[in-house]
């Protein structure tokens, strides 16, 4: 859409006027006599530009005016290139028996010719017209590419002509109307109109009312730009697509850090002893173990309790406990396991149960251990062992877990925005896989598609 | 913007990531006892836990 060449200035303004035969209003033309149509702005009467009698071709009633937001005569520069709006239409289809509508301004400029800007609720096109016909892609004309890009088809309608103001370098009319299919690539998306003897392509590029409003040097606020448009560049843009190729290589640098403790990790079996508690027994349950030595550096400690339960259970009171500095590491477990038939086979619980202690000082230590259990149970046999130097895959799940919140964030968003868009083609109501499409056609540009 | 600040947050995580494991942190619900008298190992009974007041679960169906 950047245009490019000399730079020229636009000549200085060089009007004709006319007078119109139907109410004698003067009718102004701007386009150094490339006007084929001027509309008077005072009856509504479309004038033959190119007669020099200026006969009266058609003449209409409005039910409403509709001022234009740029008027006929404002210059703005929009892609370097100085423009002058000469013409305006309002274009209406009908959906559901809801009638959308939407303007037109015709862009003029002695050098480059005609392009439009084309305004719905708040947001702008640029259009130029095209100078190659796009390449059909699919069957039905689902797709059709341009210049390596893939657009997909979004909505087709007729449209017609509701009002129409200033000059046209074609034969315009009131009420005429023109199948118009819309394909977006946002930014971008390309128009085709007409009948089927004839038909025009477009390229229209998505720009801001600020933008426009600026371009033109007009007063006050653009309208603001009401919901999403067909063509409207989502404002997250690919931020997605990076976000998730970080994510990618950030997770490959946390499995690289975990394999790394994994492999380095000092794991040992520093103590393992069995024994048996009776449920029924009387006297002090608890009892100390022997001592055992704990290696630098420090590093965690894994405490697994094996008990051979059946509908039972076993609950510990553990105490690791320093033999030179009286420090102590307190923790309990419970061990439990049920089984049993009713519909089918159940079971409930482990028989098996570990535990890591957080990084634990090296030194000589023993362990403290007062076991409960069920006074009907009796006897239950146990087992105890530590080990020192385990890894804890913990951090690793931690640190996936919080890398993949603020991906799946970005990724919800930019999706709601393609849903939104496209809830509003006719091509039904948007897939999944249609929006991921969307997005990965949109953070891409499809430029290597071809 | 995002992505940058993205990053900047992932090299903080993995940061975070590799000192917990570097230090051996860990989530497990222990309690840290200071200056436990040298008679618990003579007499084990003295000791007095903190969760011998814990309610046992009699679960299964």
């Amino acid at each position: 859409m950047l245009e490019s060449g000399p730079k020229k200035q636009i000549p200085a303004v060089s009007v004709r006027s006319l007078n119109c035969p139907n109410c004698g209003a003067t009718v102004t033309l701007r386009s150094f006599g490339q006007a084929i149509n001027v509309v008077c702005s005072g009856c509504h009467s479309i004038l033959d530009a190119q007669n020099p009698q200026v006969q009266v071709l058609q003449q209409f009633k409005v039910k409403m005016k509709w001022d234009p937001l740029i008027p006929l005569g404002s210059r703005g520069k929009l892609r370097g290139t100085m423009w002058e709006v000469i013409g305006f239409q309002r274009r209406e289809i009908e959906v559901d028996d809801v009638t959308y509508g939407w303007g037109e301004y015709l862009l003029f400029n002695p050098y480059q010719g005609f392009r439009y800007l084309t305004e719905y609720d708040g947001h702008w096109n640029y259009v130029s017209p095209l100078r190659s016909l796009p390449e059909a892609r699919s069957t039905g004309l689902n797709t059709v590419r341009y210049l390596n890009e893939t657009y997909k088809r979004f909505q087709t309608a007729n449209a017609k002509t509701a009002y129409v103001i200033g000059e046209f370098p074609w034969q315009v009319r009131f009420g005429e109307t023109y199948q118009v299919t819309d394909y977006v690539c946002p930014p971008r998306v390309l128009s085709s109109e007409g009948s089927e003897k004839e038909v025009t392509w477009s390229l229209g590029e998505y720009m801001s009312g600020k933008d426009i409003w600026k371009a033109f040097s007009l007063p006050g606020a653009p309208p603001p730009a009401v919901g999403v448009y067909e063509n409207q560049p989502s404002p997250l843009g690919d931020t997605p697509k990076k976000i998730w190729r970080y994510w990618f290589f950030l997770f490959l640098a946390a499995l690289v850090l975990q394999v790394y403790n994994s492999v380095t990790s000092p794991e040992q079996a520093v103590f393992t002893h069995s024994y048996t508690f009776d449920t029924q027994a009387t006297g002090e349950p608890s009892f100390v173990t022997e001592e055992f030595y704990l290696k630098s550096p420090d590093s965690p400690v894994k405490v697994e309790t094996q008990a051979d339960l059946n509908n039972n259970w076993i609950y510990l009171n553990y105490a690791l406990i320093n033999v030179d500095t009286g420090q102590a590491w307190d923790f309990s477990r419970e061990v439990s396991y049920y089984s049993g038939y009713d519909d089918g086979a159940w079971s409930e619980g482990d028989r098996n149960d570990s535990v890591t202690l957080p990084a634990v000082p090296s030194g000589r230590y023993y362990l403290r251990v007062e076991p409960e259990g069920d006074k009907n149970t009796g006897a239950i046999n146990y087992s105890v062992k530590l080990t020192r130097g385990v890894p804890t895959p913990i951090w690793f799940v931690i640190a996936c877990g919080l890398l993949l919140v603020p991906a799946i964030m970005l990724s919800w968003r930019s999706i709601s925005f393609e849903h939104r868009r496209w809830e509003e083609s006719d091509s039904g109501q948007p897939g999944v896989a249609s929006v991921l499409s969307s997005l990965v056609h949109q953070s891409s540009g499809d430029k290597n598609d071809s | 913007m995002i992505p940058k600040m993205y990053l900047l947050y992932g090299i903080a995580i993995l940061g975070l990531m590799a000192t917990a494991q570097f230090r051996g942190w860990n989530l497990a619900t222990v309690n840290e006892v200071k200056n436990v008298p040298r008679s618990v190992r003579d007499n084990p009974g003295s000791y007095r836990s903190v969760y011998s007041s814990y309610h046992h679960y009699t679960g299964g169906k």
